[in-house]
């Protein structure tokens, strides 16, 4: 029978790593609030517990109060970035999820995580069973025993890696794991402002070990080292030994927790579905608590079945495949000419183009989507269509053209130019999802992808997934099945349609309805006919600038030359660098780049 | 040292805009089609690419030459620039309600000049070169919200000197500096800080406990409603220009909008009409107890009109 498993989590190590593993992407829910730390948190907590089903668990915290380790010395930490507002707005949530899965939360006012980890490792380690501490940190290397192993997540949550003895004597090229104490004291670590033994290599370190033992082992043998080694050793002697201590894991924490109140309970569904309403955890609800969880909307299963695994720990999202949607593709002479029979009975719709080109006066119509009801879209493609383009375009001419009809799109300037060049001006009476976002959120991004993630919770088809990555490999629309392009060119049609009220009402709600239908709509048209219309550009005149100022650089040049007393190139800074402070030495004290290049920057200079 | 300086920038000028503007030129309009961005900034203006219009050097003699190749459509238009003069400053003046400030716009004053009169207690004939300049580095900088030494940075000034003339600049315009205060404690209050139309810039770091990253905050608490006013009023501007030369039947066209300016490919005859239109449009975008002043000009190429 296999031992019982206890579960030890380094609770901030973590959440550090939730929070920047969304940084490019922050998960922000309709209150505005960042997210994504208990969003991550709680995902690997779930999936911890769904997958190695834990006997014992806990999860420490660090207490925001000065450790023994600063009355040691005080400068520990004192370089520490302070923790990030919309990072630390996250931690009351996570401590109340943490208490909500009946989870202990371990805290020890004087020690920090690591302490209390290793103190409880060592302590249980006794009793049978077999420990993991969960952290991406490293220094936690030096507490691995026959029992006790680290559960290191690898980065952007590309799975775990599990370290015992042997992977850490390995690693590290030790004969036992505390000697990871030793390599870490000459080491330092900039982040915790533990200064280590300056001048030498980590990779000395670890020979220096190797051979010696340990750090007290390389002092009783000293004499048998030469040079500016030696010499740097015998210098920071003191710091080093200090720096001994400071990496040191204290296993002596008075704690009062007993094995048995680590034991694994049922979490509280009502506490947990609280919060997870508050932060808008929708489908995190459902895989952890999925009792509260409302039946799912689709006919198609639950999202679960739908969804592979991998994509199951980082998304919470609805997605095409997840719900029911009813899209229709337009193709034939029949279905065309009754479409656009249909069309013009609405007095509201989304219109969307698909094209062969991001940029508008190089971009040919291959279809066009439409929407006035969630989930119900129309795409009407003109590759493969009984009717040809101009007969396609005069019908659907006048109703796009028609001011009785509100036209929403997602960056409408787009479309309106890439119908200017069929001969079709779009009708100025507009609803731009993308600009009435970019009024109610500036700064978050604005691509129809990302709104439909906040406010749909809706994950969309990428225009990757169906064209390849940007570069020379991406394909067309246009050599694509209209039946392929139909999904996505609903899709967005219908998702910029149920965005449009959602929207409508934030505007009015922070008073930017004004601004928004009497400056930045009307403004669409204008910017449109601006870049139609194009600025005449003098080549000719490009040209003689240009030899101007040719001519004045091989001038300049030659000067700088001359200065220099030998000819090199300005524009590389290596050579620069290496003139000014080797050649001509300008000064004693040169910058130096982080590639140890010297600066030459324009400060600098 | 400058020769070096003086490379780079010539060698950048080349390279990234002198070289790189023959090849934006469309084949077959052979004009250049600047795509807008209106959802980009974070105060309301408008960006642009391809090219960045915003990017093209103005401030040097070397750099302006670019605008020389701008122009206009054939030989029977002319380009007219229409450049807002000292829109932040007006916005300023109108939003603080400072009298001593409105009063100078009022009179058309040289603003600069008549700051550094009242800064340094002269006639305002008397101003020396050196004393416009620093007042000029005041009143911009408190645009941004600058600190003492941040002035003393762009000046060049002492850190006590700046402080100094930052003293003697709110005692010169005391509403100013009420409206600073007031303007860092209405987005502490709602989060936010707001142009004269409503758009909204999102303070969150405005109660941050960091003073940095607060700082910063606080200096777009003041700026944000400034320069996004300006943004609205170009807009408004823009949108009025465009409408009325459609509705007149004209021929002439808007082609550019960048920084506080925009450009007209006009028609030589209809040259009169849309002056007045875009005169009449940009000054009446917005309302304000101040009177926007609107320089115009024309020319065979971008930098003869400005």
């Amino acid at each position: 029978m296999s031992k019982p498993k206890l579960f030890l989590l380094d609770a901030y190590a973590l959440i550090y790593r939730s929070y920047f593993a969304f940084i490019k992407n922050p998960r922000i829910n309709s209150k505005g609030m960042n997210t994504s730390a208990s969003f991550g948190f709680m995902n690997i907590l779930n999936e911890l517990l769904r997958k190695e089903e834990p006997d014992h668990i806990a999860v420490v915290f660090d207490v925001n109060k000065p450790t023994f380790r600063h009355e040691m010395y005080k400068e520990y930490k004192a370089n520490r970035e302070k923790m990030p507002e919309e990072l630390r707005e996250n931690i009351p949530y996570i401590r109340d999820m943490i208490k909500a899965m009946n989870i202990p939360l371990i805290e020890q006012e004087g020690y920090e995580a690591d302490d209390v980890i290793g103190t409880l490792a060592k302590r249980l380690e006794k009793e049978g069973v077999d420990v993991f501490m969960m952290t991406p940190d490293k220094d936690y290397g030096q507490l691995v025993s026959q029992n006790i192993k680290m559960y290191k997540p690898k980065r952007f949550g590309q799975g775990i890696d599990i370290l015992g003895v042997e992977e850490i004597n390995e690693k590290y090229k030790l004969k036992e794991p505390t000697q990871l104490i030793d390599i870490l004291a000459l080491w330092g670590d900039a982040s915790d402002n533990i200064p280590g033994a300056p001048g030498i290599g980590e990779k000395t370190d670890i020979k220096l070990v190797g051979e010696y033992g340990s750090v007290e082992g390389i002092y009783e043998h000293i004499e048998d080292l030469k040079g500016k080694q030696k010499e740097k050793l015998i210098e920071n002697k003191e710091q080093v030994m200090l720096s001994k201590e400071l990496v040191t894991i204290n296993i002596d924490v008075p704690l009062d927790q007993d094995y048995s109140d680590l034991e694994r309970k049922e979490p509280n569904a009502e506490a947990l579905e609280k919060i997870f309403d508050e932060l808008e955890f929708r489908n995190l609800k459902a895989r952890v608590i999925p009792q509260k969880a409302a039946p799912a909307p689709s006919a198609q299963g639950s999202l679960f079945d739908a969804m592979p695994e991998e994509e199951e720990t980082y998304s919470d999202l609805d997605s095409l495949q997840s719900i029911e949607t009813d899209y229709k593709l337009i193709i034939t002479k029949k279905d065309t000419e009754e479409f656009a029979e249909l069309l013009k009975k609405q007095k509201a719709f989304c219109f969307d183009t698909e094209t062969t080109s991001a940029e508008p006066i190089k971009a040919e119509l291959v279809g066009m989507s439409f929407s006035w009801e969630k989930r119900k879209a129309f795409y009407v493609s003109i590759k493969g269509n009984d009717l040809d383009l101009n007969t396609i375009i005069d019908l659907f001419k006048p109703i796009l053209e028609d001011i009785g009809v509100e036209i929403t799109a997602q960056n409408a300037k787009y479309d309106m130019l890439v119908m200017r060049k069929y001969g079709v001006q779009l009708s100025r009476n507009l609803f731009d999802t993308m600009i009435a976002h970019y009024l109610i959120q500036p700064e978050l991004p604005h691509n129809i992808d990302s709104i439909a993630e906040r406010y749909l919770q809706y994950k969309k088809v990428t225009t990757e997934s169906l064209i390849g990555k940007k570069g020379k490999n991406q394909i067309s629309m246009a050599q694509l099945n209209p039946e392929k392009v139909k999904d996505y060119a609903c899709e967005d049609a219908d998702i910029t349609y149920q965005l449009k009220p959602l929207l409508e009402k934030e505007l009015e709600d922070h008073n930017l309805t004004k601004l928004f239908q009497e400056v930045e709509m009307p403004l669409i048209s204008v910017l449109a006919d601006m870049e139609f219309y194009g600025v005449k550009i003098d080549s000719e005149a490009l040209k003689n600038i240009a030899n101007e100022l040719r001519e004045e650089l091989i001038e300049l040049e030659k000067n700088i030359h001359q200065m220099a007393g030998m000819e090199f190139n300005i524009a590389s800074p290596k050579q620069l660098g290496e003139v000014l402070f080797e050649r001509l030495k300008i000064t004693d004290k040169p910058k130096r780049t982080k590639t140890k290049q010297y600066a030459t920057g324009e400060d600098v200079l | 040292m400058p020769a070096i300086l003086e490379f780079r920038g010539l060698n950048k000028l080349l390279n990234t805009y002198v070289e790189a503007l023959p090849k934006l030129v469309n084949s077959k309009t052979g004009k250049i089609h600047t795509s807008y961005n209106q959802a980009v900034t974070a105060t309301g203006r408008l960006s642009s690419t391809n090219p960045n219009l915003q990017n093209i050097p103005i401030r040097d003699d070397k750099g302006k030459i670019m605008r020389k190749a701008f122009i206009p459509s054939d030989d029977q238009h002319i380009l007219l620039a229409a450049d807002y003069s000292q829109i932040e400053l007006r916005i300023m003046a109108h939003l603080s309600e400072d009298e001593a400030m409105l009063e100078a716009f009022q009179n058309d004053e040289d603003i600069h000049q008549s700051t550094a009169a009242k800064l340094f207690k002269v006639k305002p004939d008397e101003v020396t070169r050196e004393q416009r300049g620093q007042a000029k580095g005041a009143n911009f900088g408190i645009i941004y919200g600058i600190s003492a030494f941040g002035l003393a940075q762009n000046t060049g000034m002492s850190n006590k000197d700046a402080k100094a003339l930052i003293d003697s600049y709110f005692e010169t315009y005391p509403k100013v500096k009420a409206y600073m205060d007031a303007s860092i404690a209405k987005a502490r209050e709602a989060g936010y800080a707001e142009t004269i139309m409503g758009r909204k810039r999102f303070l969150k770091d405005i109660n941050s406990a960091n003073g940095v990253v607060r700082g910063a905050a606080e200096r777009n608490a003041i700026n944000a409603p400034i320069q996004g006013s300006s943004a609205d009023m170009i807009k408004v501007a823009m949108v009025k220009i465009n409408q009325t030369i459609r509705e007149q039947g004209l021929k002439s066209r808007m082609i550019m909008q960048v920084h506080d300016e925009v450009i007209i490919d006009a028609e030589k005859n209809e040259i009169e009409k849309v002056k007045n239109i875009v005169l009449e449009s940009m000054q009446k975008a917005i309302p304000l107890k101040v009177k926007m002043k609107v320089d115009m000009n024309t020319g065979n190429d971008w930098l003869e009109a400005h």
